[in-house]
């Protein structure tokens, strides 16, 4: 191995940019390709390579083997120095897919395409924000043939899916709060409808109409926040259950539900909104009645 | 008599029963819909697989066909190889690449598929012609993307060159026909044309090579047993079966899967406990009644039958109300997961069965039917006396 070419460190996430094209047949390939070899020559160092951690525990390889890897399945393989093993990033593009990932240095990786001296792409560190449009726009006036994009447009581009996901999920939830506010409306109108008996003796003992639509307010307020404050007790403990068992199936790192301070803000305002909104219904439609009909007479 | 006295029970409470009803309908109707996505996507993969009548795949060895770029080599030999196999009737091999046409200032970079015109299971001509040599079919998105028309000529390279500035192998190719193509994206742009013209591209690197080919076998032959034979046969390739398909795209869409049985378990959860607390104010309310029914003769078991058959008819009203909101919002839901990228159009993620119905109204029923026996069997066993006096004391 040349000197100024140091072994992947054996730890921590491989931090090279995710290769793609040309790059996956070499990762499919290493599916087929990866095999026990014997060990290498001392005289002539194997080139080292970086295998992804489920590879690890689905094949038992172990730092230091050696790995028979080529470019395509029927190619041919060339002998590399297990050096690394990188776990998977949190990036939500991959989650559903399950081919391994292999890193290599790009003089080997190119040598096993027979890629020449050539590159996929360019990733580009710039000073600060207003560096990387001068840069961009640097790169698409004169350097003819490339195209310089921002990391955040490409983000946006690749975070399609999200969107759509996100939209799913959004109108997932508009149907849930839609049930539950009829749950909670029924239920309220149960409640009160209950105790129609106590709020007949109310009136007729002189207290107004207002002071029990108050009354029964700030107990539909009470429910509704302790309601809201078990949910949100709830909605995090089955987060942590979704985490857990997404992470598990899908071996990610990826958080696939967040129970942030805004979200439990909405959910609270939401529920404390629906119990009291509901509560008020109800309340109107005990209140708008003549007591003695309450009372069955 | 008892369906009549519980349907009078109800409708004594007109506004109680309707909320109940529509909180039942949402819920139904949320429950139609994740038994509709849990078993939508497999349905919908199967058939686009089955289009053709291909059912068996052959890619690179490891690799799912079109899930890497991989390509196997000496194609020919191996495809004659596949058609001598017993049990196959057909072999429709394809490779697959990126092509891209200068177009203005830059260039469009569009997905070629290199068929055989006539075997080929990946598109269906929906106007002019299958390509000859030098020619192509597009789909709208290409002819989109490219600023073509049938009959037009284009010029497809295979990238390029920064040394040369200039595209690599740009050659004309006639568009001749306007294909819909079964397993790429709607709004992706591609190209097929004869296998030979795309394995002559990228300087011979793609000569005699494919991605993959589909094996439509002969009447009465059992694909797990062929898939067996061309896999002893071949041992370059992976074979697939459509069955290994579906449990492989499964896997990969099991997020949908595991949301589909938890939404459909809180549905049925609300709906349970919407008509439980229904039925349980309900005979707590009608709890004199019930002991004066008792105190006449009429039966415990009747007095439960009756109850039950409350929260039962609150449960099918509800279920048949929302089976038609569910078809609604599972085209709405559809619609939204229809825009995934690259997603092809024939696959659908909400794929109504009676089935689908069946089990969701089953469900239904089978909770509204536990739902009211608690409360009922509690009514039902109140001591008479005791309730009418304090009934009548109340």
């Amino acid at each position: 191995m040349p000197a100024h070419r140091p072994a992947f460190p054996p730890s921590s996430p491989c931090r090279r940019p995710a290769p793609r094209g040309r790059w996956r047949a070499a990762i499919g390939a290493a599916l087929l390709g990866l095999a026990a070899a014997a060990p290498a020559a001392a005289q002539a160092p194997l080139p080292t390579i970086a295998l992804d951690a489920r590879l690890r525990d689905d094949a038992g390889i172990r730092l230091g083997d050696t790995i028979a890897i080529a470019a395509t399945p029927d190619g041919p393989a060339r002998r590399m120095v297990v050096a690394a093993f990188a776990r998977r990033t949190a990036d939500p593009s991959e989650v559903a897919r399950a081919e391994y990932k292999v890193r290599l240095h790009l003089a080997d990786l190119q040598a096993l395409l027979a890629y020449g001296d050539r590159v996929d792409r360019f990733a580009v560190v710039t000073r600060d924000s207003g560096a990387t449009d001068r840069v961009v726009a640097g790169i698409n006036a004169r350097a003819f043939g490339f195209r310089a994009h921002r990391s955040r447009d490409i983000a946006v581009e690749t975070g399609r899916t999200f969107a759509v996901i996100n939209r799913f999920h959004r109108a997932i939830g508009v149907i849930t709060i839609l049930a539950s506010a009829i749950f909670l409306l029924c239920i309220m109108l149960l409640r009160v409808e209950e105790r129609r008996r106590e709020v007949a003796t109310l009136r007729l003992i002189g207290l107004s109409r207002r002071t029990v639509v108050r009354a029964i307010l700030v107990e539909a307020t009470a429910i509704a926040v302790l309601g809201a404050a078990l949910g949100t007790g709830l909605g995090w403990a089955v987060s942590q259950v979704v985490n857990r068992y997404y992470q598990g199936l899908y071996r990610t790192p990826l958080v696939f539900s967040l129970v942030t301070g805004e979200v439990v803000a909405l959910a609270v305002a939401l529920s404390a909104g629906l119990g009291v909104g509901a509560g008020w219904l109800a309340a109107r439609r005990v209140v708008g009645r003549p007591p003695l009909a309450l009372l069955g007479r | 008599m008892r369906v009549a006295l519980a349907v009078a029970s109800l409708a004594r409470h007109r506004t109680r029963t309707a909320l109940a009803v529509a909180g039942i309908a949402v819920a139904s109707a949320m429950l139609l819909d994740m038994v509709m996505l849990s078993s939508g996507m497999r349905l919908s993969f199967r058939e686009l697989l089955d289009t053709r009548g291909y059912q068996v795949r052959l890619s690179p060895k490891g690799t799912l066909p079109f899930a890497t770029e991989a390509t196997v080599g000496d194609a020919a030999a191996l495809v004659a190889a596949a058609r001598a196999q017993p049990g196959v009737a057909v072999v429709a091999p394809n490779l697959g690449a990126q092509l891209v046409a200068p177009r203005g200032d830059g260039a469009v970079t569009v997905a070629a598929l290199g068929v055989e015109a006539g075997v080929q299971g990946d598109y269906a001509l929906r106007e002019g012609r299958d390509a000859a040599a030098g020619e192509l079919v597009a789909s709208p998105a290409a002819l989109a993307a490219l600023g073509r028309r049938v009959g037009d000529t284009v010029s497809l390279g295979t990238g390029w060159d920064p040394q040369l500035r200039a595209f690599r192998e740009l050659a004309p190719r006639r568009i001749v026909g306007v294909g819909r193509f079964y397993f790429l994206g709607a709004d992706q742009p591609v190209v097929a044309m004869p296998l030979a013209d795309l394995q002559a591209t990228a300087d011979g690197a793609r000569r005699d090579r494919i991605s993959s080919a589909m094996v439509r076998l002969a009447p009465g032959a059992e694909p797990a047993a062929v898939a067996r034979a061309l896999a002893a046969a071949l041992p370059r390739v992976s074979v697939l079966t459509t069955a290994d398909a579906v449990a492989q795209a499964d896997e990969r869409v099991a997020y949908f899967r595991n949301l589909a049985f938890i939404l459909g378990s809180v549905s049925l959860a609300v709906g349970f406990l919407l008509v439980t607390t229904l039925m349980t104010v309900s005979v707590n309310e009608r709890i004199g009644e019930i002991a004066v029914q008792r105190a006449l003769g009429v039966q415990a078991r009747r007095i439960v039958q009756q109850v039950v058959a409350e929260g039962l008819a609150l449960s099918v009203a509800g279920g048949l109300l929302g089976l038609g909101l569910g078809l609604v919002t599972a085209r709405y839901l559809d619609a939204i997961l229809g825009d995934f990228p690259g997603l092809p159009p024939d696959i659908a993620f909400f794929v109504f069965q009676p089935r689908d119905a069946g089990t969701a109204m089953g469900l239904l029923v089978v909770a509204g039917t536990l739902a009211g026996i608690l409360p009922s069997w509690r009514a039902a066993r109140l001591p008479i006396a005791a309730t009418l006096r304090e009934e009548a004391v109340a």
